[in-house]
């Protein structure tokens, strides 16, 4: 779980470097050049760690350290100076700092204590949550969840998400299949960068493979360049499965049996199966077949909608801000305005982590200051709806379309002559058609 | 009323029924930690097989489990069931079964469910199933008998044993049909 971190510090370049330090190292990062928004987003947010410089204009660390101290008085802070007297110093340990790092930094000092810090206000958040026994309030807030492994594709604060990381994490060890079952839009590449960060073996490796790639030239290439590697296990992950055509269906098979090719390879094999949409309507409709239908629910993990993880939803639009920040260049990572985040919050991401990422790529586009507003989010997501009325039109009679083609195979016993007769139409065009 | 099918349908006609209740079922039995995936993986490949035969009343991941497999113990399943689920047993072998023609539910819907409505009391079904685990089980029935259903649960063997009878009785049914 990526924690978050606030960084205050007057000098562009410092804050830079910090920013850098604390993302490279996973963090989740807030970096700020004036206190009185630190204080603000202080405020706002829920952070896992404050640094902070000494030496500011219009607000000193420790008075800044004070005010946050009034607020939260449970996020740890470190202090960072060019120079403190040791008075100082003892002044700013009494008064609740955690850490007094001078320049030059020792960076791997700082972020020892970070995450020593981190951890030891975890421990006192959690301790009377876990005599409770239970994850999260009535409402699915989970704020001090502490999963006890590193899961970056949900920041797992909401109860849906952190019961999901768990789930896969149970599921680690699974032997030959696994099936990732969610709504459109879903960031399956991350989920499944998650599952191979569950091992620390060098020997485990993943391939992807999805519509455009798989075949089974390129399935066996991949595994053997991952055994060359010196892979022992290779996982197969096979993103948008429902779209891919009947051989491809039939090659899956075939993978997550290990049978044909695939049997001989010398290496063992495991398969992630990635499917959008309800896995009983897409039986239904043909799109997933027996074997696969079967298969797939050897071990079956839901991937939650992102508006059921509404407070995760903010800390998600944070990451890809900062994404796009280093994408962009920019000084300074821009940071949300609180009516702007409960905006992502409420918002209902129907296509999931695709809109999210294009919403956030929309903003910074077109608003590309220090601070995300209000305005500019509402902006982005009517943009969005604007521009997708048209395509959502076309989408929503091109799907009925297809609906109406697999209601008629359906009902006709799969018999696309007859189909194509029902429809006055050719078979090939039928079977274009689905 | 149930709208059950008439005389002998084939358990073809099931297929979809088999397919989808037997997913749910060792989903369910994953789950609830009563058999791990490998077990499950094993099962269904068995499974698969019997289905790509068209052996349909084989195609049974809780006895491939149960007798197959030797991967879950009936027991540990109807003490779940007893205590997590709040069901009731029933023992097959001591009740006195009769014709389902009157109910109008069809035979080979029962052995594609292993569901048997056993007794019908001012319109409710007493149901008896080894797959009440099963969500798609418990829906297509209660969607067939309107809802007027009370579940229990019974042994593989116990509901093997009612299907065969209840056989029985239709065949002296025919037979009695013919002779008249």
């Amino acid at each position: 779980m990526p924690y978050s971190v606030l960084i205050l510090d007057d000098d562009a370049d410092f804050n830079c470097l910090l920013t850098d330090i604390f993302e490279q190292a996973g963090y989740i990062v807030t970096s700020l050049t004036d206190p009185i928004e630190a204080v603000d987003a202080f405020r706002e947010t829920d952070y896992d760690l404050v640094v902070t410089d000494h030496r500011m204009p219009n607000m000193a660390g420790a008075e800044f350290l004070k005010v946050i101290k009034k607020i939260k008085p449970e996020v740890p802070v470190i202090m960072v100076s060019g120079y403190l007297e040791n008075d100082t110093i003892r002044e700013l340990i009494s008064g609740g700092v955690g850490g007094v790092f001078l320049k030059p930094l020792n960076i791997f000092s700082l972020l020892e204590r970070t995450a020593e810090l981190i951890d030891e206000a975890k421990k006192v958040e959690n301790a009377p949550e876990s005599d409770a026994g239970d994850i999260g309030d009535a409402s699915g807030v989970d704020a001090g969840v502490q999963l006890g492994f590193v899961f970056r594709s949900f920041p797992c604060k909401s109860g849906a998400s952190a019961s999901f990381a768990k789930r896969l994490y149970s599921l680690r060890n699974f032997k030959s299949s696994l099936s990732l079952i969610g709504e459109p839009g879903m960031h399956y590449r991350s989920i499944c960068e998650d599952i191979r960060g569950f091992y620390e073996n060098e020997a485990e490796h993943f391939v992807y493979l999805s519509k455009g790639s798989f075949d089974q030239e390129q399935a066996l290439s991949l595994i053997k360049v991952a055994k060359q590697e010196g892979a022992e296990r290779v996982t197969c992950v096979l993103l948008e499965l429902e779209g891919m055509d009947e051989s491809q269906k039939k090659l899956a098979t075939s993978l997550a049996k290990h049978q044909g090719e695939f049997e001989e390879l010398g290496v063992a094999l495991r398969t992630v199966f990635c499917v959008c949409g309800d896995l009983d309507a897409l039986f239904d409709e043909g799109l997933i077949d027996e074997n696969l239908y079967i298969l797939m629910g050897t071990a079956e993990v839901l991937v939650p909608p992102l508006r059921d993880c509404d407070i995760d939803v903010g800390v998600m639009a944070q990451q890809l801000v900062v994404e796009v920040a280093r994408e962009k260049s920019l000084a300074a990572v821009p940071r949300f305005e609180r009516s702007a985040r409960d905006l992502f919050r409420q918002h209902k991401w129907t296509r999931n982590y695709q809109e999210l990422r294009a919403t956030v790529r929309k903003i910074l586009e077109d608003h590309p200051g220090d601070i995300i507003t209000h305005a500019a989010v509402k902006s982005a997501l009517k943009f969005n709806e604007d521009v997708s009325l048209r395509t959502r039109f076309e989408s929503h009679l091109s799907s009925q379309k297809i609906d109406y083609l697999r209601a008629a195979a359906i009902l006709l016993g799969g018999d696309r002559d007859q189909t194509a007769s029902f429809f006055g139409t050719d078979v090939n065009a039928i079977e274009n058609q689905m | 009323m149930p709208h059950g099918c008439a005389e002998i349908i084939p358990m073809q006609q099931h297929r979809a029924l088999i397919l989808r209740s037997n997913r749910f079922l060792g989903s369910a039995l994953v789950d609830k930690g009563l058999v791990t995936t490998g077990d499950l993986e094993e099962a269904n490949g068995k499974f698969m097989k019997a289905i790509q035969s068209s052996d349909l009343k084989r195609a049974s991941i809780l006895s491939m489990l149960l007798f197959d497999f030797k991967k879950l113990e009936e027991a540990k399943l109807l003490d779940y069931l007893v205590e997590e689920r709040k069901l009731g047993l029933v023992d097959l072998d001591f009740i006195e079964l009769q014709s389902l023609r009157p109910m109008n539910i069809d035979l080979s819907l029962c052995w594609a469910s292993s569901t048997v409505p056993f007794d019908h009391v001012e319109g409710t079904y007493l149901l008896a199933s080894c797959y009440y685990m099963s969500a798609p089980v418990v829906k297509y029935w209660e969607d067939l008998l309107d809802g007027r259903v009370i579940w229990y649960g019974t042994t593989i063997a116990s509901l093997s044993r009612a299907l065969e009878r209840i056989e029985e009785i239709h065949e002296a049914e025919d037979s009695a049909n013919e002779d008249e």
